[in-house]
């Protein structure tokens, strides 16, 4: 139980660090990973699903008024999943049990993103409070502002706890009821990995990245595959 | 433009301390605290520049007055923005010496809140936050998570150093700090770390590969990769991430089973 607290407290001050505070990357997948996974005392387990989750959401960037999908609702949810069900099974987290929790909990991204487009109606109530204040007491009016620090925390506080408890109540099940399962699963990581890294490089929206990008693949396996000859 | 003081006797000097002046930088870290559809960061800006106001306008009227203009719409990138908050207490200093109108602060957020969104969202959204999220994905498959550690503190770095140069400048220049954000030349840094990043990923996708290969063996590696190359298709034909990322896990896993069931399946 404690460990869902934990959970709930990281993925809050991520939902927080994600825009109304600072927003210094602490909430990326690439960090906020491996920062569930210290919480919860696995760090290499939330770092194995923090990688093709970064990739993945490389180009999920808030432009003007425009929402990407909650990455750091996402990752939390995943990374919490993953961390939480490597502890039930007493494995860590292994490769089939990052591919169930993605696929499981990469939909609460998709869910946090209309939930904050709630959250930014709801917070037309603060202006309204703010331009009643201004008139009497301009510093409590100033002060509307930090109201809208709630929703944004208690958002990923409640969500992410729910998706890494849906993955420790389903995966455990699912591997155990089909054992054939889990190397194929462990291919679909790999693929999914390699698409994430795809999908990376599109969103960069420069012309030659996809060109750049399969350069740099072709040419980094070729070289390491050389090295790896060389060193046998 | 050196500040010409016109301290009446009895009256407070109309210039803003460093020691507010930075308390008006940090609270710009919660610009987007509130951020609503109607205002959009305005509640943010009101809140950061209070205690430059306070300084400013001891008379409560003129303080309302002050507080009541900056409730106004405002949207900017939340670290560009750090440049329009500089350049507003610069003009409100001079709004309170009574050398501009008291409109003059209102003015100059209008006209730069979208220019510098613009350049902020190439530069920080689209460039420099990806290259350094790719640098720590890679980095993590290389060498564990201190390399994590490591891009995140130098992105940091980067970035605070930015936001405070532009604070300042914004600050003691006012206007001018447009003609200072282009001497950075920031668009073409943008375009040169976007193609940085595209081999970024290249490189995580050889060694994603290269590792899974190891992990799953080799036949299993050539299955990942085959599906990868057909959801790049699909990528390429215009589906969405979302669909094509589960599309590869399940097409993936099916595959995988067939493979196995081969003779000379692993």
């Amino acid at each position: 139980m404690s460990s869902y607290l934990v959970l709930a407290l990281v993925a809050g001050l991520a939902g927080l660090e994600r825009k109304g505070v600072l927003q210094a990357m602490l909430s990326r997948p690439i960090a906020l990973g491996p920062i569930v996974g210290l919480a919860l005392g696995d760090v290499s387990g939330g770092l194995v699903v923090a990688v093709p989750l970064e990739l993945l959401w490389l180009g999920s960037v808030n432009l003007g008024a425009a929402l990407p999908v909650h990455e750091a609702l996402g990752a939390a949810a995943v990374a919490g999943g993953a961390v939480l069900t490597g502890q039930a099974m007493g494995t860590g987290v292994t490769l089939p049990i990052a591919a169930l929790s993605v696929a499981l909990c990469v939909p609460l991204a998709v869910l946090g993103r209309n939930a904050e487009r709630s959250i930014e109606r709801a917070n037309e109530r603060l202006v309204a409070r703010a331009e009643t204040l201004v008139l009497t007491d301009p510093a409590a009016a100033a002060r509307a502002n930090l109201r809208g620090l709630a929703l944004p925390f208690f958002l990923p506080a409640l969500l992410a706890p729910v998706g890494a408890a849906a993955a420790v109540a389903v995966i455990p099940a699912i591997l155990r009821a089909a054992p054939s399962l889990g190397t194929p699963l462990a291919i679909a990581w790999v693929a999914f990995g390699l698409i994430a890294a795809t999908a990376a490089a599109i969103s960069l929206r420069a012309e030659r990245a996809r060109a750049v990008f399969l350069a740099a693949a072709t040419a980094a396996a070729a070289g390491a595959a050389v090295v790896v000859g060389v060193i046998r | 433009m050196s500040a010409v003081r016109v301290g009446r006797v009895g009256e407070p000097e109309r210039v803003v301390s460093a020691a507010v002046r930075r308390r008006v930088f940090l609270r710009s870290f919660l610009l987007q605290a509130a951020w609503n559809r109607r205002g959009m960061q305005n509640l943010g800006f009101e809140y950061a520049i209070a205690p430059a106001l306070d300084a400013l306008y001891p008379d409560p009227e003129q303080r309302r007055d002050a507080a009541a203009r900056h409730l106004g719409f405002f949207n900017s990138h939340p670290y560009m923005a750090a440049a329009i908050l500089g350049g507003a207490i610069h003009h409100e200093e001079r709004v309170a010496r009574g050398e501009e109108p008291p409109v003059a602060p209102q003015r100059y957020k209008q006209t730069l809140q979208g220019p510098l969104a613009a350049i902020g969202d190439g530069f920080f959204w689209t460039a420099l936050r990806p290259f350094f999220g790719a640098l720590a994905a890679l980095g993590a498959l290389l060498f564990g998570w201190p390399a994590v550690v490591l891009a995140i503190t130098i992105y940091n770095a980067i970035h605070l150093a930015l936001r405070i140069h532009m604070f300042r400048v914004g600050y003691r220049q006012g206007d001018a700090v447009i003609g200072a954000i282009a001497a950075m030349s920031l668009p073409s840094v943008a375009e040169r770390l976007r193609l940085g990043t595209a081999v970024l990923c290249g490189v995580a996708a050889a060694a994603l590969l290269l590792g899974g290969a190891r992990d799953v063996g080799i036949v299993a590696g050539g299955v990942a990769l085959a599906t990868a190359i057909a959801g790049q298709v699909a990528l390429r034909l215009g589906a969405s991430v979302l669909t094509v990322a589960y599309g590869v896990l399940f097409v993936a896993t099916g595959a995988g089973l067939l493979a196995l069931r081969l003779p000379g399946g692993s």
